[in-house]
């Protein structure tokens, strides 16, 4: 087995036996990069000191100095995670030369634990989008199937991992961007519970959405980084005041007497007969291993992608207004005075998927509108949230799929934004509600393509969801992320 | 539901070819459509109670960025200053 087949885990143990050094490790993943990346796309900055800061681990621990359990190993960065000196895009042409001159908090974080940042990763523009197609930069493929997409916004962050082009990944999740492309790249994909992990530094679409997780190929690698990049932040004025006293040494993989709760509404219509079925069997085999299954209902939830896509475009527009031309990022180059240089920077800067977001935003926000769309919006999201409250004091974790389709081809739905949003079905409620939710992968089409199942918790119950997916991952004999066809 | 795409362009600093606004409007309208269908919900809105925020201490603080850090990525500087096209004639 490759070292980049490995898990986080299993590497961080190879590195304290001396089985492997940090330098060999980066240089693995240097090459499997060198060798995929053309077909695979998932990196839009690779950072070329990498060897440099494996060297610096190595040292370390040949003095015998203490270090973190993942130092050392190479991880991925979305690119809309500010990292100090390396340039930060969003995917954007608005942010191609962007170099932000601070470090995001989960970023100071990843340093001081001294992982290794290999590059930074391909996403839709913003964050906006279910494919990684929106991306102005290049188009990433799934690396089970090169032919599809690799799901979005976080793409690049999952594809990286199933590629083998890092060990570990950071994405942001506003509505599924992390848990749907981990559910079509084969990966695990942690949202963790709003306000649990810093936003300082993520730059914002929809900031009372967005929230930083990790991707790997286990869920001891996802409990590892989660424990990591969690915490009060003052510098996030929405980061919860509490004490997060570790997954990892938490973790169990014990489900006896663990309630299910399962949602007839995320299993109807337009939900794919084999993502079902896989889900289904995925509860059984978890029931049968002595936790108990119970239906329930959560009425409001279809309401819940016109509520998302209400909210979240409106703050998209207010957050993206700081887009002008002036401060950073692109300007166009000929106008006429200071509104028509920000009407054709701006228009000129975004892509089209992001125009319509910030129109649509606009729209629900201006007058004669806000009561009828916004204000409306707002208060079914406390009807979701209500419901899934409710729902918890009946049981302990709920288990959906993560989408309702495997990878669909690059193309296919890119045209029908409709269709696309429609997807997101499965994943926005976390987000409206503010909740902890996890995709794991649970079983593959005939064709090979990998199928997700998401298990959601109450707020700040992520060692529960974790433990869930532990005990699933455990039963099912681990999973394997990396296509052998790649 | 009619929208005045080209209103919402100047509202949201974008401007549109009449190509794009003849696109952009048919997208906007559909999405819109929707959007549109949500439930009256007899509520209030509130603060989050559980998790509220906090106000931070209101004490001034040393910058931690120098000026050519925060310039450096802008379009374009002079002598230290972002330039913007003239506004007052």
């Amino acid at each position: 087995m490759k070292l980049y087949e490995k898990t986080a885990a299993e590497l961080s143990d190879m590195l304290r036996a001396k089985e492997c050094s940090a330098v060999e490790l980066c240089k693995d993943i240097i090459e499997r990069t060198n060798a995929v990346e053309d077909k695979v796309g998932a990196c839009v900055t690779r950072c070329e000191d990498a060897l440099q800061k494996a060297e610096a681990v190595d040292k370390a621990f040949a003095e015998g100095k203490e270090l973190h359990p993942l130092a050392g190993i190479p991880i991925g960065i979305k690119d809309n995670i500010s990292t100090k000196g390396i340039r930060t895009t969003c995917a954007s042409k608005m942010l191609e030369n962007y170099v932000p001159p601070y470090n995001a908090t989960v970023m100071n974080k990843v340093e001081s634990a001294n992982m290794i940042v290999t590059g930074k990763l391909n996403m839709d523009e913003f964050a906006m989008g279910s494919s990684t197609e929106t991306s102005y930069i290049k188009k990433t493929h799934n690396p089970h199937n090169l032919d599809c997409v690799p799901g979005g916004s976080s793409g690049g962050s999952a594809a990286c991992v199933a590629a083998g082009e890092a060990i570990v990944s950071l994405g942001s999740d506003t509505g599924g961007s992390i848990r749907q492309p981990s559910a079509l790249c084969g990966t695990v994909g942690l949202k963790p519970t709003y306000g649990s992990v810093s936003r300082y530094g993520l730059v914002a679409f929809a900031s009372s959405l967005d929230q930083i997780g990790p991707i790997g190929k286990s869920v001891k690698d996802v409990s590892m980084l989660y424990d990591l990049i969690c915490g009060h932040d003052k510098m996030d004025a929405t980061s919860a005041y509490r004490e997060y006293p570790g997954t990892f040494v938490g973790l169990n993989n014990d489900v006896k007497g663990l309630c299910i709760g399962v949602p007839k509404e995320y299993f109807g219509e337009g939900i794919d007969s084999y993502v079902k079925e896989s889900v289904f069997n995925a509860i059984k085999l978890l029931e049968s291993n002595g936790a108990i299954v119970k239906e329930i209902s959560l009425p409001s939830t279809e309401y819940a992608v016109n509520t998302y896509y209400i909210i979240a475009s409106a703050e998209a527009s207010s957050n993206l207004a700081r887009f002008d031309g002036v401060k950073y990022g692109f300007r166009a180059k000929e106008y006429d005075g200071l509104i028509d240089m920000y009407q054709k920077t701006r228009s000129e800067g975004f892509g089209d998927e992001v125009k319509r977001r910030i129109m649509l935003g606009t729209f629900v926000l201006s007058s004669g509108f806000y009561d009828a769309y916004y204000k409306k919006a707002k208060l079914v999201q406390r009807k979701i949230a209500q419901e899934f409250s409710q729902a918890f004091k009946e049981c302990d974790v709920i288990i959906t799929p993560t989408y309702p389709t495997p990878a669909f081809k690059i193309g296919e739905n890119i045209d029908d934004p409709l269709k696309m949003y429609s997807g997101d079905i499965c994943t926005v409620t976390v987000n409206i509600a503010g909740l902890p939710a996890i995709s794991v992968p649970c079983g593959k089409t005939e064709s090979g393509l990998p199928l997700g199942m998401q298990m959601i918790g109450a707020k700040f119950a992520e060692q529960t969801i974790l433990n869930t997916a532990y005990a699933y991952e455990t039963l099912c004999g681990g999973f394997s992320c990396i296509p052998d066809t790649l | 539901m009619k929208i005045d795409i080209q209103h919402i362009a100047k509202l949201s600093c974008l401007h549109l070819t009449d190509e794009q606004a003849e696109k952009f409007e048919k997208d906007m309208e559909s999405i819109v459509t929707m959007v549109n269908c949500l439930p009256d919900v007899q509520d209030e809105l509130t603060l989050d109670v559980e998790n509220a925020m906090r106000l931070r201490e209101d004490i001034a603080e040393e910058h931690k960025f120098k000026r050519e850090e925060i310039l450096s990525n802008a379009p374009q500087v002079q002598s230290g200053c972002l330039v913007v096209p003239k506004t007052v004639e």
